[in-house]
Parts: structure tokens; C-alpha cells; sequence
């Protein structure tokens, strides 16, 4: 029997509400430390306690991060999908099972059986939290099975458990426990293994909601309005967790407001607000927050506020599938509200990303005097990522053409809050209480001056001058991240967490013989460099994880006629993070079509 | 050229003159309450002596949202967007707390789509004015009820209001404002004693002002009768005309009497100021008053209501002592030493 290292999927199915994620997160840990390229899933349920849920643990010497397209190592824990979690393996996987589960056997003759009786070992540490421990015990005998490092675990514990004494002696107990049973009754008749690798880089693990709370505390966020909403609470918790470490005075005074506003409408106004009043607004939500959100978008927009609203997707329509990921919303957030409208649209990739533009935002949104939009998901949300660090901002926060002081605003002829002066389309404004060009703000038709009108040609080139702003924000926002070949024979622009897969599925394509480029846009609107590559290549392909193609729709209208026809669309959601070969397939059968 | 004679200019405590606090000209229609509300929020502003640039003055979607424009051309204001003018002013109030928020608002913003938001500001007890010039109807769309519209209300073409209004004087009190009073848009005393008071109240200050339409509140039953208008069918069916009244005269109730008012319809409202011996302390006081005046078809007018030592939203927030906008940016964001040791502690 071949060994196979470093190269195969476990997938791990639980009760949500056991314990299983500190189980698992000790696990993947570990691999981690080991230096083995590692990734986890958790594909959890809209419930706190009792749905299933499986966690999805990759290792990878390739590095690929998607999860795997099939399972290796099945661990069976969760009755209540035992039979489906069964059938669905392929002949030769492995199956770690607890026996102590009523009624429940495995019967397969084609696969590798491993049965330990999780429960009863949790019981001798302590019937109280057998539950729990029975958890912590698959971890043991997988990491007896694969041959992981027991100073890696140690060290993956004290980490999950940061400083609770009992709670690491009882989980390295409870690993023991695993192992020692492993080592007395269970004979390896698998392949699999775990080997150390040299780390060239030091890395750590970081989910993406975090990263983007640290951007956005590194620039300089003044008010979080939050409604919670899954996924993206986390980012807004992590905001407030970090308040007292990176924004609290020595007297326990914050320079960071948050508000848990009733809704999400409420939290938009808050943002507004803050913009307003001259202060770094956000709010943190999900495809419905901003359904919700749509009226003060609108009115951000048009009366050129200043505001930050990171939208982690989720699975849509309506409440859709809440805890799988989708990239869902790159139509709404780029078009939101009614009438005309365009937004900046950041869509981070990394957890690096995540916190770069959880910072860039603040600075964009000023600039610009409009909203700016980040798009996360689920996926790079609130999975956890390999991250090397993470880079100081390297240059001042960029508060745009506020004018503060009086002899600057003296000095201009004339100040009309929505004079083109410097002919760039954007426009300086004073703030409340400076007394400076006092206006009324508002969501009504309004001339340079600030005044209302209803005048044809006041109305026409407002909305002229907002269209020529965005537009000439394309190429500063972050360029799109280019992977050529000299052949530029097929090209693929993808955006946000697809990231994670994007290598893999090269590969695979590359595989077949072709020749495969990369093009990962990191804004909307799209940068001139994207328009550049179409041209240089023979055939480009969008892809992205929704049903209709919203960015390809987006690119579509915004080329030139002569380029469109090159460009076309793979667009595939089920909720799972993309597995690499059902895109791969996805492309090759659109390439094919495309020949015809 | 000869010097005029000067002519003595009111000033007030900051040496400036009432024209420091005004704003545009009205395009409400003529005669309505709101113009008397507005200038009576310049009244007051100027007699309180306060800074007009440091006034923000916030406001909905509807008739009422329009009158910012009409009072203190020296403050920055917003109209923001229809009933969600609370959160909104809930957000700069958290960047910039040094602010006199000035919130005008209506019946349809508060009573209806923006309800919820009325109630968390209340709830967090944001410092804020929150002048509410209540009609019982959506004017700017032509005459539909709102949720403060009496029971028995009837409209110029008939259809007769049967859902039971909303108390919101009974519901802030209910739920701990702060500051609850209820008024009238032509007892300009009263109404500028109220605002003042409240300018000064650090918390939410809600002034429900009873601001009669005068264009669409009609009602040939008892309390809000059409009469006037009535006499002259001819205005009656033509929609587009808007006839013109005189604003309402001045009106003053002494405390624990009430008067009846005869409004520009020929209808007339009861009004009752609240005795002096009504402890605005005392909740329950406060309430029986509203329940009384609402069985004996009265509004009850006065402060109601009155707690100051609830703490404000700024408390609660936890914030340095000066205003964030004031706040440089070095200290806004985190030091680069502060993310070498989160990178390091990660990394370990």
C-alpha cells in the first residue's frame, strides 16, 4: 500500500451545539503547526443546538484550499446522518465511527471500518461532559492514525483554550485516551499520513471577519452601527472585542462608538449620520441588511456621504440558505438603491485583503465623498485562512476636500457644497457646527449650491457629475491581481474567496492542455487593467459562485461592443465553498460550447 | 450722504440680533401651524442665546421635515429620509456630542413609518429635541390619515377614520422619556417655554405640538368640523385650490383651565394646560391626565413629563471627553507598534 501524505479530505459530521468546532479547530491546528498546507469548512446550520454539521479538513502539500472533491476520512459521530454520510463515500475511504451510538452500525465490506467507543472513553474522564469529550476523542485517534505531531497538538490546545488550565488538561486527556485506544485496538489499514513540513514563512490562522474588525479599527472607525446578522457578526463582535485594546485611553474612554441599532435600517442611518457629521461611519451586515438598507444607500449616494457598509453574503434570496456562502450581492451593492446609481465596491480575496480594505474604505469613502461597499463571504468570513501578517497602512488617512479651517475656506470665490471646483467631480464640504456654508442636506433634487431644485439641467448634471466621480475612481481603487501566461490563450477573472480555489482549478484546466491566465478583480467599478487583459486574451471566462453571473452582467454592459463577444459566463452556486473540479467542469464545458 | 438715525436692534446674549436665527422663506401653505412652530424655534434659539452654527437641525420626509429650511439659515441641517431621522441624528450625535440636535418631525414620520426608530431614541435616551408638529394627516400626499388621526375624523371626500389614534406623549412616557410635553401651534408662549426647557434637557426631549392642517384636516363631526370651508362649496371641489387663512391667533390657556380654540374650519379643539400642581416627576400623574383629557375629548397641554437623572446616550457610549470629530487622526488610528504585537502574539 502506497502511502498517501499530506493529500487527502476528512470530513467530520457532528450535532451542532456539541463541542465538535473546539475539536475541530484543535485539529486543524495542529496539521497547521506541523507545517502541513491545511484548510477547514465548516458547513454548519441555521441552529444552535442539535442540526448536523460537518467540518471539512483539507491537507494539501499543493496548497489547494478548496475543499476536496471527495472524503478520504469520514468521521461519524452525528446519528441523524449517519446513513447518508455512509452512502455517500467512494469505495477504499476510511470511516472512524463511534460504536457506543445506538442502532447505528457500518456495514460497508468496501471501505475501511475504524469503530471506537467514543462515548464510553469520554465517560471515564467525566460522565458529565461525555458529550463534549466524545468530541476531542476522534481528534485522538485520528492523530494516532495519521501520526500527528503530539507537541503540535499540545500547542493547538493551549491555543483553542488560551490560559483555562482544567479545559487543556482534560482535551490532552481526552487525546490520550484517543490515542492509547488507537494504538491497542486498531490495526492502520489505511494509507493516509500526516508529515511535518519546513515552514518557510511563518503563518497563523485568521478568519476574514477578524481581519476586516482590525482594518477597519486601523482606520481609524469612529462609529460600528450593527444589527446582528449572519455572517457577519463576528466582524461587528470583533470590532467591539478589540475597543479596549487598540481604541481605550488609560481612563477606559473610547475613541470608537458602537450602537446595536433595532434594524438595519437604523444602523445605515446611524452610518449616514456619522458621515455626516464629518466622523468614519460602518455597519456590518449580510444580503438582507442590505435589501433592508436600500432608501439611506440611495441617499448616501445622491447627497455624497460619506459611509462604509461591509456586506459578508450569505445564500439569497430572501433568507436563503443563511449559513452557506454565496457570492450573492455584487449586483445589489454595485447598482444599490432606486434610481441611477454606481457604487465602489471593495472585494477582498484574502484575509490580508480583508484587513487592507477594512482600512482603504474609510479612506475611499472620503475621498470620494459616496458610499463604499466591502464584500466578504461566508466562506472567507468566517472560515479560517492562513495569514503571514498583516501590513501598517503606509500612508495618512485621506479625510478628502473637507475644509476645515476658515481662512481655507475664505480663500474659495465661491463654495457651493456641490461645486465641481477642481473639475473631478468631487466637491468640498464643510461640517455641522463649523458654521462654515451651512446647508440642509437632503435626498431631494439639489443645484451646486446645495439648494433645492427641480431644474432640468441642475438635475442632468448633478447626475452627470456623480457618474463622472465613480468613474474616475476606477483606477485608484486596488487593481485587479494578474496571473498570466504568455500564451493568453484562456483567461479567467474571478473575484472575492474564489481565491481559494482559483490554483486548483487552473490546474486542472491546465491539465487538458490548454493554457489558463488569472484575473482577480478586487473592485468594482472595474479597473481599466481588466479591459486590458480581455483584449490581450483569446477567450475569457467570469467566474463566479451565484446562479445569473452578476459580474460577468456588470462587465458585459460596461465593455465595448468589440470585446463582449470574447467574454463568458460560469456561474455556479449549491451554498458549498467552490469545489475546484465542478468549476473546472463548468469552464471545460463552456469552452466546448463556446468552439462549436 | 446723511447717516440714518440707528435703530435699536434686539440682541441676545451673544450680541446677535433674532435675523441670526432665521431661515427661507415657507412654502407650506398659508396659515399653517408649522410656520408658528418655526418661529418659535427661532424664538427660542435666540432667547436661549445659542450659537446658530451649533445647532444641527434634523428632519423626516413630509410637511414638518420641510421647515428646517424655513428657521436658523446659519446651522447645517439634513432632511434625511422618511421617518428615519432619528438614527440618523443618533450617528453624528455619536461623532460629534457638542451639537444642539433639533429634530422636527410629523405624525406620519413618528406615528407610523418611522415609529420603531422614535422609540430606540427614546430608549437610548439620545440628547436630542424632537419637535413633533402633529396634523393628524400625510399633507405633502394629499390628505391621508395618519395613526394620530381621531377616531370619527372625516375627510373632504368622505371616508370616515375608524382606527383609534396613537398617544405618543402616553407612549414616551411609557417608556421612559425623559422629557414629554404636549402643545399647541398657536400657544407660542407655551410652545417656546417647552422648547427652551427642552434645549436644555440633557436627554430626549419629545414636544408632541397639536398643529391643525389646514388644508386637509377637515372633519364636519364636532372636535375638527369643515365648516368653514363648507360655506364656499366652490373651494370644496376643486382639488388644486388651497384656500388662504391668517395663521392662528395667539392662544393662552391658564395652567389647570382649558379653552376652546376654533380652528380655521370652523371646528374647534379643546385645550388644556396642565395644572401647577402636576408633578411632571410623578409618571403615573402624567398618564392619568392623558387618559382624562383623551375621555373628555381635551388635549392636555404642558409638560407632562420631566426626568433628568437618567443617564444621556453619551454616557452610555463610554466615549474620550471630546467630541470624536474633534479627535486627531494619530489617535484615531492604533499605533504601528500596537499591530507588530498583534502580528507577533498571532504568529506565536
Amino acid at each position: 500500500m502506497e502511502p498517501i501524505i499530506n493529500d487527502f479530505t476528512i470530513n467530520i459530521a457532528t450535532a451542532n451545539g456539541t463541542g465538535s468546532q473546539s475539536a475541530n479547530l484543535i485539529l486543524l491546528q495542529s496539521l497547521f503547526e506541523m507545517g502541513v498546507p491545511v484548510s477547514g469548512k465548516n458547513l454548519f446550520p441555521s441552529n444552535i443546538s442539535g442540526l448536523p454539521t460537518w467540518y471539512i479538513v483539507r491537507l494539501s502539500d499543493q496548497g489547494y484550499q478548496a475543499p476536496g472533491d471527495r472524503t478520504h476520512i469520514q468521521i461519524l459521530v452525528n446519528p441523524a446522518t449517519w446513513e447518508e454520510d455512509l452512502a455517500a463515500l467512494e469505495p477504499g475511504s476510511v470511516v472512524i465511527w463511534n460504536s457506543d451510538t445506538k442502532k447505528k452500525t457500518v456495514e460497508r465490506e468496501d471501505i475501511i471500518s475504524y469503530p471506537v467507543p467514543m462515548s464510553s472513553l469520554a465517560r471515564k474522564i467525566n460522565p458529565k461532559i461525555a458529550k463534549l469529550v466524545t468530541n476531542i476523542i476522534y481528534v485522538g485517534v485520528l492523530a494516532e492514525l495519521l501520526d500527528i505531531d503530539q507537541t503540535c497538538l499540545e500547542s493547538a490546545v493551549a491555543k483553542q483554550f488560551k490560559g483555562k488550565e482544567t479545559a487543556i488538561e482534560l482535551n490532552i486527556t481526552a487525546l490520550g485516551l484517543g490515542r492509547d485506544y488507537c494504538k491497542e485496538h486498531l490495526t492502520k489499514e489505511d494509507p493516509y499520513g500526516a508529515e511535518m513540513r519546513t515552514i518557510e514563512k511563518p503563518q497563523f490562522f485568521i478568519e476574514g471577519n477578524e481581519a476586516a474588525a482590525l482594518g477597519a479599527h486601523y482606520g481609524g472607525a469612529q462609529l460600528l452601527a450593527w444589527y446582528p446578522i449572519t455572517p457577519s457578526s463576528s466582524l461587528a463582535e470583533n470590532i467591539i472585542n478589540y475597543i479596549p485594546r487598540l481604541r481605550t485611553d488609560e481612563d477606559g474612554n473610547a475613541t470608537c462608538a458602537v450602537i446595536q441599532a433595532e434594524d438595519e435600517l437604523a444602523a445605515a442611518g446611524m452610518v449616514l449620520g456619522a458621515g455626516w457629521a464629518g466622523g468614519r461611519g460602518m455597519t456590518a451586515t449580510s444580503g438582507p441588511g442590505i435589501s433592508l438598507m436600500q432608501e439611506f444607500i440611495g441617499l448616501a449616494y445622491f447627497a455624497e456621504i460619506p459611509s462604509v457598509f461591509w456586506d459578508v453574503t450569505r445564500v439569497g434570496p430572501s433568507t436563503g440558505l443563511p449559513t452557506r456562502t454565496q457570492q450573492s450581492d455584487i449586483a445589489m451593492l454595485y447598482e444599490g438603491s432606486h434610481g441611477d446609481t454606481q457604487h465602489i465596491v471593495l472585494m477582498p480575496g484574502t484575509v490580508e485583503e480583508c484587513f487592507e480594505f477594512g482600512w482603504r474604505a474609510f479612506d475611499y469613502t472620503e475621498r470620494f465623498q459616496t458610499p463604499v461597499f466591502g464584500m466578504s463571504d461566508l466562506d472567507l468570513g468566517m472560515n479560517r485562512w492562513a495569514c503571514e501578517g498583516f501590513t501598517y497602512p503606509d500612508i495618512p488617512m485621506d479625510r478628502g476636500k473637507v475644509v476645515r479651517e476658515k481662512d481655507v475656506f475664505e480663500a474659495f470665490e465661491t463654495f457651493g457644497r456641490y461645486l465641481d471646483i477642481d473639475g473631478d467631480g468631487i466637491p468640498y464640504r464643510t461640517l455641522p457646527g463649523s458654521g462654515m456654508a451651512p446647508i440642509l442636506y437632503r435626498g431631494t433634487g439639489h443645484n451646486p449650491m446645495g439648494v433645492y431644485s427641480e431644474k432640468p439641467e441642475d438635475y442632468y448634471n448633478l447626475m452627470a457629475r456623480l457618474k463622472m466621480k465613480i468613474n474616475n475612481a476606477r483606477d485608484e481603487l486596488p487593481a485587479p491581481i494578474l496571473r498570466e501566461e504568455e500564451e493568453c490563450e484562456v483567461g479567467i477573472i474571478f473575484l472575492g474567496s474564489m481565491e481559494n480555489s482559483i490554483q486548483e482549478i487552473d490546474d486542472i484546466l491546465e491539465a487538458t492542455g490548454m493554457k489558463v491566465s488569472q484575473c482577480r478583480v478586487r473592485a468594482l467599478p472595474f479597473h481599466s487593467e481588466v479591459e486590458e487583459f480581455i483584449r490581450r486574451h483569446e477567450i475569457v471566462i467570469v467566474l463566479e459562485i451565484n446562479r445569473d453571473g452578476q459580474l460577468y452582467g456588470i462587465l458585459r454592459r460596461e465593455l465595448p461592443n468589440d470585446v463582449v463577444t470574447k467574454v463568458h459566463s460560469v456561474a455556479y452556486s449549491e451554498g458549498m465553498p467552490p469545489r475546484a473540479r465542478i468549476y473546472a467542469e463548468r469552464i471545460l464545458a463552456t469552452l466546448e460550447e463556446v468552439k462549436q | 450722504m446723511s447717516e440714518k438715525p440707528a435703530r435699536a436692534i434686539k440682541l441676545n446674549v451673544l450680541n446677535e440680533p433674532k435675523d441670526s436665527y432665521t431661515g427661507g422663506p415657507s412654502s407650506l401653505c398659508p396659515g399653517c401651524g408649522h410656520d408658528q412652530i418655526s418661529s418659535v424655534i427661532i424664538n427660542a434659539a435666540w432667547e436661549n442665546g445659542i450659537e446658530p452654527h451649533r445647532i444641527a437641525k434634523m428632519s423626516g420626509i413630509g410637511c414638518s421635515s420641510k421647515t428646517p429650511a424655513y428657521y436658523l439659515g446659519q446651522s447645517h441641517g439634513f432632511n434625511t429620509v422618511h421617518g428615519r431621522m432619528p438614527s440618523v441624528t443618533t450617528g453624528a450625535y455619536a461623532i460629534n456630542k457638542d451639537l444642539l440636535y433639533l429634530g422636527v418631525s410629523g405624525d406620519g414620520d413618528s406615528a407610523s413609518i418611522g415609529i420603531g426608530q422614535l422609540i430606540h431614541a427614546i430608549r437610548r435616551n439620545m440628547d436630542m429635541v424632537y419637535v413633533l408638529e402633529n396634523n393628524g394627516v400625510y399633507g405633502l400626499t394629499k390628505g391621508q390619515y395618519s395613526a394620530t388621526a381621531d377616531v370619527g375624523s372625516k375627510k373632504k371626500k368622505g371616508a370616515v377614520n375608524e382606527t383609534q389614534p396613537i398617544d405618543l406623549c402616553a407612549m414616551a412616557i411609557n417608556l421612559g422619556c425623559t422629557f414629554v410635553a404636549r402643545s399647541f401651534s398657536g400657544s407660542k408662549k407655551q410652545l417656546t417655554s417647552l422648547i427652551k426647557a427642552a434645549m436644555s434637557h440633557k436627554g430626549f426631549a419629545l414636544i408632541d405640538v397639536i398643529s391643525p392642517c389646514v388644508t386637509f384636516n377637515n372633519n364636519d363631526e364636532s372636535m375638527r368640523s369643515y365648516g368653514y370651508v363648507k360655506e364656499n362649496e366652490i373651494t370644496l371641489h376643486m382639488a388644486d385650490y388651497i384656500p388662504h387663512f391668517n395663521p392662528m391667533e395667539e392662544i393662552e390657556v391658564p395652567e389647570g383651565h382649558f379653552r376652546d380654540i376654533t380652528l380655521h374650519d370652523g371646528s374647534t379643539i379643546r385645550l388644556e394646560t396642565i395644572s401647577d400642581e402636576h408633578d411632571p416627576a410623578d409618571a403615573m400623574a402624567a398618564l392619568t391626565a392623558l387618559h382624562d383629557a383623551e375621555t373628555t375629548k381635551k388635549h392636555v397641554t404642558g409638560l407632562l413629563y420631566f426626568d433628568p437623572t437618567k443617564p444621556s446616550l453619551a454616557e452610555d457610549l463610554g466615549l474620550v471627553d471630546q467630541a470624536l470629530i474633534d479627535v486627531p487622526d494619530e489617535e484615531l488610528r492604533p499605533s504601528k507598534a500596537s499591530l507588530d504585537a498583534l502580528n507577533a502574539e498571532f504568529l506565536a
